[in-house]
């Protein structure tokens, strides 16, 4: 026996949620799926594949405030954000769930980012499983599953006409109202299977192909847009900048990546990373690399986006499987 | 020090401005809650992150010594629009601190031995503490062998405390520039090269070395040739940095991020570095 909703219930049980919560979920703007604010759960998108940019913007924006000057009354004081709404995030997929466990890694470390923190307490996560899997994605090579319900509150599996439900943590089952699920004699389809990537000792041959020509011949073609940081559930590294708001000097913090040219340039003007080459192998050595070895896991959850959105077709999987026989040639 | 929000500056005022050259001014910085003030404990080393509100935050070294319990003081470079900013404010002048991060060097280690501080330029700033504490605790070290350079005669930081750092007890302090002026009757060289005609010995001894990536370069050849081990010098390595945590990512070298793990560092420890700055 399974714990179970019907459609007609969940989406009845979604626009209760909505009423006291923002509900972000994934919804067709143009040719995008994106996750937003829904207005009409009817708008929500159910179908299989994954929205093109990740949720990670609701735990880190793209740009946000951290805190505003104010001058009132001849006296100086700073005022910080607070997060006070409360959030469900409704149809994560257990890839982008896995993000948001690993921006936990960095973030929630002590000294925890303020910010992070109380977005991440205050919002409830509901997970889809994928009953099929996208042509990019490898989740099953980096540490997840397309059922993996252990990132998210609640989860939900898509059967005949409703959904196999699993309540993970407290926090889920507090989003419950009594007497919601009924108990039904289903049991949930196969998980689909997923492409495979090499990624087995992946830090290890990072480390020895550190030096090889192969990553400036990687990044000749990379224009440095930035897309693959941007798209990606994981990538965190921020730029922060005052700018004046409607008369008051606020502190901002935005997404940055490691692609941009300047990213590590200091006073004087000289800049470790000038050329493409050590850039773009910063992107894969921090992923497969440093990350591992501090946190014990890839900073790469397979989720595909960056393979399916870069321009010039430079292609993680391809990266991983390249390392691996580079480690053998003496070419490398 | 914990805090709820590691990124919201502490207020603080700016209670003195000192013109060092025509363009480093030395800031004298009180922070504004007496409780901070109290509490606010750091080593040589050890940097903070400034903010003029409205322009925006830098990190800069800490030119004062903690265990005087006195103001912070920042020896700052006029550079671009921060470090601009802040040249622009007068004693009185609000401003945000965070901090104090980063490791320091390691005093401990150098007791006992013969110390050779070599800086360059706005590079000598956070040698500064380290040359305060040995003299305060002369008698813990050995040979004290200064060495400031910079680009002209105007140009070197700290000239007020030439004198008393000239006078201390076993301590030697030499200068040079690039170039001279009329007024200028001491070493006209680099400082690679002055490094050569000292001929610091090894034995015993750590070298200490601040300043501009290409200074730093050529210091260690001639170190080298004078027989340090990479154990024996001491550098510090800068990066662009947005937090002072480890987490906006952007002075992450290797497998280290420069702002927790450094900015102090040994030839040692920077040549097992996978990633080279
Ligand atoms: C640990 C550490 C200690 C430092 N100590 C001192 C010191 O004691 N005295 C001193 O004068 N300077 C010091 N600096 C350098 C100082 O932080 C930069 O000069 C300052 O950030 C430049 O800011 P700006 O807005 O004026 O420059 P910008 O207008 O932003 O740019 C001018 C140049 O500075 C570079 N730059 C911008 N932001 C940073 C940043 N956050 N870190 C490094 N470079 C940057 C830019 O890439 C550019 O080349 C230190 C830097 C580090 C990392
Ligand atoms: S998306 Fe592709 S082209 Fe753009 S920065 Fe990333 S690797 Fe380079
Ligand atoms: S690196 Fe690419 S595949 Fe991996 S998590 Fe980021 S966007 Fe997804
Ligand atoms: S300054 Fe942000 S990680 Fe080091």
């Amino acid at each position: 026996m399974s714990d179970y909703i019907s459609r007609a219930d969940l989406l009845s049980w979604l626009e209760k949620v909505s009423q006291s919560r923002d509900l972000v979920a994934p919804v067709k703007i143009e040719d995008l799926t994106l996750f937003q604010k829904v207005e009409r759960v009817e708008d929500i998108v159910f179908d299989p594949g994954n929205t093109d940019l990740s949720p990670k913007e609701f735990f880190f924006p793209k740009s946000e405030v951290l805190f505003y000057v104010d001058r009132s009354d001849g006296r100086v004081e700073l005022v910080p954000a607070e997060v006070e709404q409360e959030t469900v995030i409704f149809g994560i997929r257990p890839c982008d769930a896995k993000g948001i466990a690993v921006l936990d890694l960095p973030y929630l470390e002590e000294p925890a980012d303020a910010l992070y923190r109380q977005h991440r307490e205050k919002t409830t996560l509901v997970g889809l499983s994928c009953v099929s899997a996208c042509p990019e994605c490898f989740c099953t090579s980096m540490g997840t599953t397309p059922d993996d319900a252990s990132n998210v509150d609640i989860m939900l599996t898509e059967v005949e006409e409703g959904f196999i439900v699993q309540v993970v943590t407290e926090k889920g089952k507090a989003l419950l109202p009594e007497g919601l699920l009924s108990s039904k004699e289903v049991s949930p389809p196969a998980a689909p299977s997923v492409a495979s990537v090499p990624s087995e000792g992946i830090a290890e041959k990072m480390h020895q192909v550190f030096d090889s020509p192969y990553w400036d011949r990687l990044a000749d073609r990379c224009l440095h847009c930035n897309v693959c940081s941007y798209v990606c559930p994981t990538c965190y590294c921020f730029d922060v900048r005052d700018l004046r708001s409607g008369g008051r000097v606020e502190r901002v913090r935005s997404w940055e990546s490691c692609q941009s040219p300047g990213f590590t340039k200091i006073a004087g003007g000289y800049d470790p990373r000038a050329a493409k080459g050590p850039r773009l192998r910063q992107r894969f050595a921090h992923k497969l690399l440093y990350f591992v070895e501090k946190f014990g896991v890839t900073h790469c959850v397979g989720c595909g986006r960056c393979v399916r959105s870069c321009p010039v077709n430079i292609d993680i999987r391809e990266v991983i499987q390249d390392v691996q026989g580079l480690g053998v040639k003496s070419e490398a | 020090m914990k805090r709820d929000n590691p990124l919201l500056p502490y207020l603080a005022t700016l209670d003195e401005v000192v013109d060092l050259t025509p363009d480093v001014k030395l800031f004298r910085i009180e922070l504004n809650d007496p409780e901070v003030r109290e509490s606010f404990d750091y080593q040589p080393g050890q940097f903070v992150f400034v903010s003029a509100f409205g322009t925006g935050e830098s990190p800069f070294g800490l030119t004062s010594v903690g265990y005087r319990k006195g103001p912070l003081e920042v020896a700052v470079r006029r550079v671009g629009t921060v470090t601009g900013s802040l040249h622009d404010l007068e004693p009185g002048a609000i401003v945000g601190v965070r901090g104090p991060f980063g490791n320091h060097f390691p005093l401990d280690e150098f007791k006992g031995k013969d110390l050779f501080i070599i800086g360059g330029g706005i590079g000598f700033a956070p040698l500064r503490p380290v040359i305060t504490s040995i003299l305060d605790h002369r008698e813990d070290y050995g040979e004290l062998t200064i060495l400031n350079g910079a680009r002209t005669p105007s140009d070197l930081v700290f000239a007020p405390e030439f004198d008393s750092w000239a006078a201390a007890p076993r301590t030697k302090l030499e200068l040079t520039v690039d170039a001279g002026d009329e007024s200028w009757t001491g070493r006209v060289a680099l400082i690679p090269r002055v490094v050569a005609e000292l001929g610091f010995s090894p034995e015993n001894a750590i070298a200490v070395i601040c300043g501009p990536p290409i200074m730093i370069h050529f210091t260690l050849i001639e170190l080298k040739k004078l027989g340090f081990a990479d154990s024996q010098i001491v550098t510090t390595l800068e990066g662009k940095m947005k937090c002072g945590l480890g987490k906006c990512a952007r002075c992450n070298v290797g497998e280290k991020y420069i702002c927790r793990d450094g900015p102090v560092f040994t030839m040692e420890q920077i040549s097992q570095l996978i990633e080279q700055f």
